[in-house]
C-alpha cells in the first residue's frame, strides 16, 4: 500500500495556518470555497497562493470539528453553491489561533532581529 | 465515526460543490474577458487534481486502521483456507481448551458466584460461633436453644429464626397411601427470615412453636402435587407423620422446590431441655432494613458473650469465643470452592498448553511463510502491519475455536453433570449463559494475543533480503530462530507434568480410599431403609442374617459421651454411638476380635451391655484390658462384653488418641444393644439419624426386593425407602474424590495429549527444515543412526528439560490441592517419579518417530531437488 498524500497545502503555508485563514476570513461573514481563496490570496497581495482544490480538505476537517457550519445557497452570479460560516466554537478558535499565531511571529522576530 | 452511508452521501456533495467551484470560476474568468477555452484550463489549474482532493477527504472520514483490519480479516481468512490441516488442528485444540474452560466455568458460575433464590440474599446470614483456641479457628454453625434466644432477644438488628440443620426421612400417609419424604423442622418465622413464605395457607406462629404446641405442618410444593394432586382445598386436611397425626397449615411455593429436598415441615419447638440442651440447632438472620453489617456483628458479639460461656466451648484449654454472622452465599459454596478451584485451574493449564502449542505450530508455520513475508516487506509492508496481520490471523483462529469450543462446552456440560449425578447436586444447575459467553470471549481474546505475539514478532524481525534468498528449505543446525519455539514446548511439558503430578496425587488419593480395609464383608449384603420386622425378613427363603442399626458403616454416626464407670471425670468423653439388633456384626460381616457379638440374650431385662470397636480400644483402653470394663452410658452401667473391628465412617467431628484425618474414618464407636437403648434415646436420635436394615443372603443376588417384600408382607402401608447394595454405599463414600480424580485426570490426558503433539512438532520440524543439510550429511558419510539419534535427542533433552521444569513447578501446584489429597504425601516420590518415568517414555516415542523419517532419507534425491 502506498503512503498517505501529505495535506496538500503544506509545502506552501506553514501547518495549519490554512485553517486559521479560513476561519478568519470567514469572520467577515458566510462564503463559498472560491470567495475564501479568493480572499486569502487579495488580502495577502497575491504572497499566499492558495491552490484553490486544497482548501476543501481543510473545511471538511473544519466542518468535522465543529468550527464552521456549511449551507447550499446561491452566489451572486446566481449559480448554486455551499457556503461556510463560522459558528460560536469557531470564533473561539479564531481568537485562540490568533493570540498563538501573534506570538509565534513576535518570538520569530526577536529571534530574527540583526544582533546588538 | 464510521458511516459508510453518509459517506458516500458527502463524497457526491463535495463532489458537486468542487464542480460547482469550478463553473463559478471559470464564468469568473469568462467575465473578465478569457475564452471559453482559457478560463476553463486556468480554472483546472488553479483548483488542482480534483479527485486527489476528493480522496483525501474521504480518508479523513474513515478510520483507516479499522479499514486496515478488515483488509487483514479477509486476507487472513484466505491464507488460513489455504492450509486447512493446520487450521483445523489449530481451531479443534482451541475448541477442546475453551471448551473445557468454559464448561467448568460455568460451574464455578453457578455454584460459587450463584446466590440461593430468596431475595435480597445477600443480606442473609447464618449465626457462627467463632471458637479460638490452641487449635485455631474453629466455626461452628450449631447452637443450643440458649444460644437461639440470646440471638433471638438481644440481636435487633437480625431477623432471626432457628431450625434443625439435617432432615430426615418420614413415613407420610395421606388416607390409605404412604409415601417416604423428606423432613426438617424449622421454628416459626424460618420462612419470613429466607423472604418466601407459603403460597397457600401460612407459616408456623410462635404459638405453635413452643414444647406440647399443635401438631401442624407444611407442605412441599413437590409433594402438594405429586400426593394431593394439587387440590385447592389442602388447609386443614389430616396427615400422619412417622404414625402422628399432623393437620395442614402451608403449602409451600414451587420455587422453593429448588432450595433443596425437603417435603414436610414441621414446628421445631426449641426447648432449653433435650436435643436444645447442647448444640443441635442452626440459626438464620435476615439483616434488618437500614442496618449495617458491622451493628449486627457488635449485637451478636455482646450477646455471645453470655451464652457461649454456657455452652462448654469456653471450658476447654482456654479456648475464647464469640458469635458472628457468616454471609449465606459465602457459606453454602463452602466445599465446593476448592474443587471448583481446582478444576479451574486444571482447565487454565490445558487452555495454556493448547496456546503454546497453537503459537508453536504458528511458529513453525511462520517458518514455511518467511518467504511469503520477506515478499511483502519487501514491497513495503511496515512491520506493525506485518504483526497486525499475524495477530489478525491468531484472532480468526481464537474466535473460530471460541465458537467450536462453546459447542463443546455444552456437551462437555451435560457429561459433567451426568457424571456428577447427585454428588454434587449444585452442578446441575449450571447453564451457558450470557456471563459465561463473556468470559468465553475474554478467554477466546487472551488465548489469541497469548499465541499469537511470539510468534508475530519473530516473524518482524525476518531480514527481507536474507529470507528470500535462503530459499525456504535451506535451515541449517543452530539457527536462533528455533529457541522460540523450544521454549514453547518445554513451558507445555513443564504445565503437562505439573497436572499429571497432581493427578497422581489425587489417583492415589482415591485408590487409597477404595483401598481401606473396610472391616466388613460388603459383597452381597444389601441395605434397605424400613420400618420392618426382622423376624419377617430372616424368615424370607434365602436370608442368612438380618439385623438394624442405627446407622451404617460409610455414614456418620450419632456423637455421644460416656465415661468409664468409677472414673472421676468432670465431664464424659466423645465417642460415635450405634445402637443395633442381635445378628448385626454377623450381617456386616464385622469380625468379633474378643468377646462376644450382641446377640438375641441381650433383652431389656438382662444386664447392660455394649461391644466396642478397636478404634475405641486404643484410644480409650490401651492400658489395660476393655472386656469387663463398665461404661456410663445414657445413664444407665453398661459392661463391655466384645470387642470387634473397626469399620470405616464418615468423620463426625470428634476428636480422639490416634485420629488419623481423612473423608473416612477408623471412628470408635460402642454399640449398644436396640432391645437396652432407653425409649428417651431412641426418640432423640430418630429425629436425627435413621435405623437401617440390613440383610445378608444365602447368596449373592437373591434378595433383591427381599426387604420390600418382606415389609409388604407385614404392613403394606409401610413405605420402603431406598434398597442399595452396601458396596454401592461405599463407592458412593468416595464419590466426590472420584469424580475430582476423573475431570482432573481428563484434563490432564489432554494437556499431556497436547504437550506430546508440541514436541514432535519441534522435531518433524526441525526434521523437515533441515532435510537439506541432512542429505549433506549422510552423503559425507555421516550414519543414519547417529544422525536420528541426534535429532531424536533435540526433543528428548526439551522433554527432559521440561519435566525437570515440572517437577519444580509441581512441588509448588501440589500446596493448592493439599486439601483434597489423602494418605498420600504432597511430595510423594512415588509419583513423580512414575510421572517423570511415562512422561519421557512417551516424550522418546515422540520424538523417534518423526526423526526415523531422516533414515528414509535419500540424499542423492534431496539434493538434485
Amino acid at each position: 500500500m502506498g503512503r498517505r498524500r501529505k495535506t496538500a497545502g503544506e509545502g506552501d503555508l506553514i501547518a495549519g495556518t490554512l485553517d486559521m485563514l479560513i476561519l478568519r476570513t470567514l469572520q467577515a461573514g458566510p462564503a463559498h470555497g472560491l470567495f475564501i481563496a479568493q480572499s486569502i490570496e487579495r488580502r495577502s497581495d497575491d504572497v499566499l497562493l492558495v491552490e484553490q482544490g486544497s482548501l476543501y480538505p481543510a473545511l471538511h476537517r473544519l466542518e468535522e470539528r465543529g468550527w464552521i457550519a456549511a449551507y447550499w445557497g446561491t452566489s451572486e452570479s446566481n449559480r448554486r453553491a455551499r457556503f461556510y460560516r463560522l459558528t460560536p466554537r469557531g470564533r473561539k478558535q479564531l481568537r485562540a489561533e490568533a493570540s498563538r499565531w501573534e506570538s509565534l511571529v513576535q518570538a520569530v522576530g526577536r529571534v530574527m532581529r540583526p544582533a546588538e | 465515526m464510521w458511516r459508510p452511508l453518509s459517506r458516500r452521501r458527502r463524497e457526491r456533495e463535495r463532489d458537486e460543490e468542487m464542480r460547482a467551484h469550478l463553473a463559478l470560476y471559470e464564468e469568473e474568468l469568462t467575465a473578465r474577458g478569457r475564452s471559453p477555452e482559457e478560463a476553463r484550463r486556468e480554472a483546472r489549474v488553479r483548483f488542482g487534481n480534483r479527485r486527489a482532493r476528493l480522496e483525501e477527504i474521504d480518508a479523513m472520514t474513515r478510520l483507516p486502521l479499522l479499514d486496515a483490519l478488515s483488509r487483514d480479516l479477509r486476507y487472513a481468512i484466505r491464507v488460513l483456507r489455504r492450509t486447512p490441516v493446520f487450521t483445523a488442528t489449530a481451531v479443534l485444540t482451541l475448541a477442546l481448551a475453551i471448551g473445557a474452560n468454559t464448561a467448568v466455568f460455568s460451574l464455578a458460575d453457578t455454584v460459587l458466584f450463584t446466590p440461593p433464590p430468596y431475595p435480597e440474599p445477600e443480606r442473609l446470614a447464618f449465626v457462627v460461633a467463632r471458637v479460638e483456641g490452641p487449635g485455631g479457628l474453629d466455626e461452628q454453625l450449631s447452637h443450643d436453644t440458649v444460644t437461639w434466644e440470646a440471638v433471638r432477644d438481644q440481636v435487633p438488628s437480625l431477623d432471626a429464626a432457628v431450625y434443625f440443620g439435617g432432615v430426615s426421612g418420614v413415613n407420610l400417609n395421606v388416607g390409605d397411601r404412604a409415601a417416604f419424604v423428606e423432613q426438617q423442622r424449622v421454628s416459626a418465622g424460618y420462612f419470613r427470615v429466607l423472604g418466601l413464605g407459603p403460597a397457600i395457607g401460612r407459616e408456623f406462629t410462635p404459638a405453635e412453636d413452643v414444647p406440647g404446641g399443635p401438631a401442624v405442618a407444611i407442605l412441599s410444593h413437590r409433594v402438594w402435587q405429586r400426593e394431593f394432586g394439587g387440590d385447592a382445598a389442602i388447609l386443614g386436611r389430616a396427615i400422619r407423620l412417622r404414625g402422628e397425626p399432623y393437620e395442614v397449615v402451608g403449602v409451600m411455593p414451587a420455587a422453593f422446590d429448588e432450595t433443596g429436598e425437603v417435603d414436610v415441615w414441621t414446628p421445631l419447638r426449641p426447648s432449653r431441655s433435650g436435643e436444645g440442651g447442647s448444640a443441635n440447632f442452626q440459626i438464620v438472620g435476615r439483616l434488618g432494613p437500614g442496618v449495617s453489617w458491622d451493628q449486627a456483628q457488635e449485637e451478636l458479639r455482646r450477646a455471645g458473650a453470655g451464652v457461649l460461656r454456657n455452652r462448654g466451648v469456653l471450658e476447654e484449654e482456654g479456648r475464647f469465643g464469640h458469635l458472628a454472622a457468616a454471609p449465606m452465599v459465602d457459606v453454602l459454596a463452602e466445599g465446593n470452592r476448592e474443587p471448583i478451584a481446582m478444576l479451574g485451574a486444571a482447565s487454565m493449564v490445558v487452555l495454556l498448553i493448547a496456546a503454546v502449542n497453537i503459537a508453536a505450530l504458528l511458529l513453525g508455520r511462520g517458518a514455511g511463510r518467511s518467504k511469503e513475508i520477506a515478499t511483502r516487506m519487501a514491497l513495503g509492508c511496515g512491520k506493525r502491519a506485518v504483526v497486525r496481520q499475524l495477530m489478525v490471523e491468531s484472532l480468526v483462529l481464537g474466535l473460530a475455536g471460541g465458537a467450536l469450543g462453546v459447542l463443546v462446552a455444552r456437551v462437555g456440560l451435560s457429561g459433567l453433570q451426568h457424571v456428577a449425578g447427585t454428588t454434587f447436586e449444585l452442578w446441575a444447575d449450571a447453564a451457558i449463559d450470557g456471563r459465561v459467553l463473556l468470559v468465553t470471549g475474554g478467554l477466546v481474546l487472551v488465548t489469541s494475543v497469548l499465541f499469537g505475539l511470539v510468534p508475530a514478532l519473530q516473524a518482524s524481525r525476518l531480514q527481507p533480503q536474507r529470507a528470500l534468498a535462503d530459499g525456504g528449505a535451506r535451515g541449517v543446525a543452530g539457527g536462533r530462530r528455533r529457541w522460540p519455539g523450544r521454549a514453547l514446548v518445554l513451558a507445555e511439558v513443564a504445565l503437562g507434568v505439573a497436572l499429571l503430578v497432581v493427578t497422581g496425587l489425587l489417583v492415589r488419593t482415591f485408590v487409597n480410599l477404595r483401598g481401606l480395609e473396610p472391616g466388613f464383608d460388603p459383597a452381597g449384603s444389601v441395605r434397605g431403609l424400613a420400618n420392618g420386622s426382622l423376624q419377617e425378613l430372616r424368615a424370607m427363603p434365602g436370608v442368612r442374617a438380618a439385623a438394624v442399626s442405627l446407622q451404617a458403616p460409610y455414614t456418620r454416626l450419632l456423637n455421644w459421651s460416656y465415661r468409664f464407670a468409677g472414673e472421676d471425670a468432670e465431664r464424659g468423653t466423645m465417642v460415635n454411638a450405634s445402637y443395633v439388633s442381635d445378628q448385626f456384626f454377623q450381617t456386616y460381616g464385622i469380625p468379633v476380635h474378643r468377646g462376644r457379638a450382641i446377640d438375641a440374650t441381650d433383652g431389656p431385662q438382662s444386664a447392660p451391655v455394649v461391644v466396642v470397636n478397636e478404634a475405641f480400644v486404643r484410644a480409650f483402653s490401651a492400658d489395660r484390658p476393655a472386656i469387663g470394663r463398665r461404661v456410663q452410658l445414657s445413664g444407665a452401667d453398661r459392661e463391655i462384653v466384645g470387642v470387634v473391628g473397626n469399620v470405616q465412617q464418615l468423620d463426625s467431628g470428634i476428636s480422639f488418641e490416634g485420629r488419623v484425618d481423612g473423608p473416612l474414618i477408623a471412628m470408635p464407636i460402642v454399640y449398644l444393644p436396640v432391645s437396652q437403648a432407653p425409649a428417651s434415646l431412641l426418640n432423640a436420635v430418630h429425629t436425627w439419624f435413621r435405623p437401617v436394615w440390613a440383610v445378608r443372603p444365602q447368596a449373592t443376588g437373591a434378595t433383591a426386593g427381599a426387604i420390600a417384600q418382606a415389609i409388604a408382607r407385614v404392613d403394606p402401608m409401610l413405605p420402603v425407602g431406598a434398597e442399595e447394595a452396601v458396596a454401592a454405599m461405599i463407592s458412593r463414600a468416595t464419590a466426590g474424590e472420584r469424580l475430582m480424580m476423573t475431570l482432573v485426570g481428563v484434563l490432564a490426558g489432554a494437556a499431556v495429549l497436547l504437550a506430546v503433539i508440541g514436541l514432535h512438532g519441534v522435531v518433524a520440524h526441525a526434521v523437515s527444515t533441515r532435510t537439506r543439510e541432512f542429505a549433506i550429511r549422510l552423503a559425507l558419510g555421516a550414519s543414519v543412526p547417529a544422525t536420528v539419534g541426534g535429532v531424536a535427542a533435540t526433543g528428548l533433552a526439551v522433554a527432559a528439560a521440561g519435566a525437570g521444569m515440572g517437577v519444580l513447578l509441581s512441588l509448588w501446584a501440589v500446596g493448592l490441592v493439599r486439601g483434597l489429597l489423602w494418605s498420600v504425601g504432597e511430595y510423594d516420590p512415588a509419583t513423580y517419579a512414575s510421572v517423570v518415568a511415562l512422561f519421557l517414555v512417551v516424550a522418546a516415542a515422540a520424538s523417534a518417530i518423526p526423526a526415523l523419517r531422516i533414515a528414509r532419507l535419500d540424499p542423492a534425491k534431496t539434493l538434485r531437488n
